[in-house]
């Protein structure tokens, strides 16, 4: 099994504050990951460092066995091996079909492929049909599948959903959930943040537990120094000193 | 009430009779008007776009001084431009004072800073999710800069129709640089200045009015075309 990311030394301030701390994080491909903690325990900045939009204040991340840098020309590559659906996503003016091209375009995609592509996303979603809809006449719900589909439609190695159930119907919940839970079977590592644990049981996968910006084991409350894989270090917490109250 | 009705009254009738003086002081506003819009939006919206995009030392200043130039006076540019294109000019040589063009010059520095500033507030007003879902797309910099603007494009019409306002109703750079000479460079602005100056307030508000007209008939059009 490969690796896909390597987290190492990550610290993230804004101002004074610093809102996330992880000493290593490794995640493998074709898996599938529950992100999950409180409000503000970090989960959307660690999807953002994964996505490679915004940098830590320090450490480094390798992905796909390949140190990011950061204002570098290979960015723009690693970054189309990933991408980011927001939890309120932005949809772009203009047609769900040109939404849900758009980063296929910027690929290459173009004729045929481009239309049969589009359409394959948006069946999956359970949105047939819907191409030629204005972006801004969608309901929350649709908007939040169009997003989806938009990602989904550019297969990219690793796919990261911040609360993608949150806005849908049950109906919509259970479909989008057997098409994510789909993902890793075709080699995609899928990332998701959710704050309903019974998502977490329905779609299976390996936990990352954040609480105030540090891994944590998810049922313990134990403070961890990593997170390998499916093992979550549970035999290595943080030395006790780190987290006494002293 | 009188003056204002034979105003209204001596407007129709320019209108209805298509007086030449008026048609070409109505011509000459409207083609000098959109020639120095289009010059000053061709410079204005990419500096406008750069100053709100791009993180350099000194952008305070850079701002503060588009801020400024917001405020720039029509004499104070007419003046600049006089002294570049007048005779003893650097400029001198190609014959510009007096001339349409020599407006449009003035004209277009005068509405560059108002394209800009105007640009530079739509786009900072952007939301702020519109260029991180372009790059995890996977868009490049400049691409996701062209989303942006896409994405803002009501915003940077809106200041191009507002250096379009500026530009057809100043009258500084128009008379300086124009001389507003009769079938010539003879704007709605110098016309009604002049008129004025003459003591003929009926047919100065006429012009004035016919030049409100035309202003909503320009703008009905570029709202009309913003809406596609």
């Amino acid at each position: 099994m490969s690796t896909c990311y390597n987290l190492t030394g990550i610290r993230t301030t804004y101002g004074p504050r610093t809102v996330l701390e992880i000493d290593r994080l490794t995640l493998h491909c074709g898996r599938l990951y529950i992100l999950t903690g409180a409000n503000g325990a970090g989960k959307s900045t660690l999807l953002s460092h994964l996505a490679l939009l915004s940098t830590p204040s320090a450490g480094e991340i390798i992905f796909g066995g390949e140190p990011v840098r950061w204002n570098k020309g290979a960015l723009l590559r690693q970054r189309r091996e990933v991408t980011l659906v927001h939890q309120a996503p932005y949809l772009f003016t203009g047609t769900v079909a040109a939404n849900v091209a758009y980063g296929l375009k910027l690929r290459g995609v173009h004729g045929d492929e481009l239309k049969r592509r589009t359409e394959k996303a948006l069946s999956l979603v359970g949105l047939g049909g819907f191409g030629h809809r204005r972006s801004r006449e969608l309901s929350g719900g649709e908007a939040q599948r169009v997003a989806l589909a938009r990602a989904l439609a550019l297969e990219t190695r690793v796919l990261l959903l911040d609360e993608p159930l949150a806005n849908v119907d049950r109906g919509t919940s259970d479909l989008l959930t057997s098409v994510i839970a789909g993902l890793p079977a075709t080699g995609t590592t899928v990332v998701m943040t959710t704050h309903d644990p019974d998502h977490a049981d329905r779609l299976g996968g390996e936990r990352i537990h954040l609480v105030a910006g540090e891994l944590t084991h998810p049922l313990t409350g134990v403070k961890l120094s990593c997170s390998e894989g499916d093992q979550l270090c549970r035999l290595s917490p943080k030395p006790a000193a780190s987290f006494s109250i002293a | 009430m009188d003056f204002f009705s034979e105003s209204l009254h001596t407007a129709l009738q320019l209108i209805a009779a298509r007086d030449p003086d008026v048609v070409s002081a109505v011509t000459v506003s409207i083609v000098v008007s959109l020639w120095s819009t289009l010059f000053a939006s061709l410079a204005g919206v990419p500096a406008g776009v750069a100053v709100a995009v791009a993180d350099f030392p000194g952008k305070r200043a850079v701002v503060t001084l588009l801020n400024t130039l917001m405020a720039l006076p029509t004499v104070v540019v007419g003046l600049f431009v006089y002294s570049l294109v007048s005779r003893q000019g650097p400029l001198g040589e190609f014959g510009l004072l007096f001339t349409p063009w020599a407006m449009v010059a003035g004209q277009t520095l005068l509405a560059i800073p108002i394209v800009a500033n105007l640009t530079m507030s739509a786009i900072k007003g952007a939301d702020p999710r519109i260029v991180p879902t372009a790059l995890t797309l996977g868009a490049g910099p400049l691409e996701s800069t062209r989303r942006l603007v896409i994405e803002m494009r009501f915003g940077i019409m809106a200041a191009v129709i507002a250096a379009f306002g500026r530009v057809i109703a100043e009258v500084g750079v128009a008379m300086m640089l124009g001389g507003n000479i009769r079938g010539h460079t003879r704007t709605m602005t110098t016309a009604i200045a002049m008129e004025t100056g003459k003591g003929e307030f009926a047919l100065g508000l006429a012009l004035g009015l016919i030049l409100m007209a035309v202003a909503l008939i320009v703008n009905m059009a570029l709202n009309t075309l913003q809406q596609r």
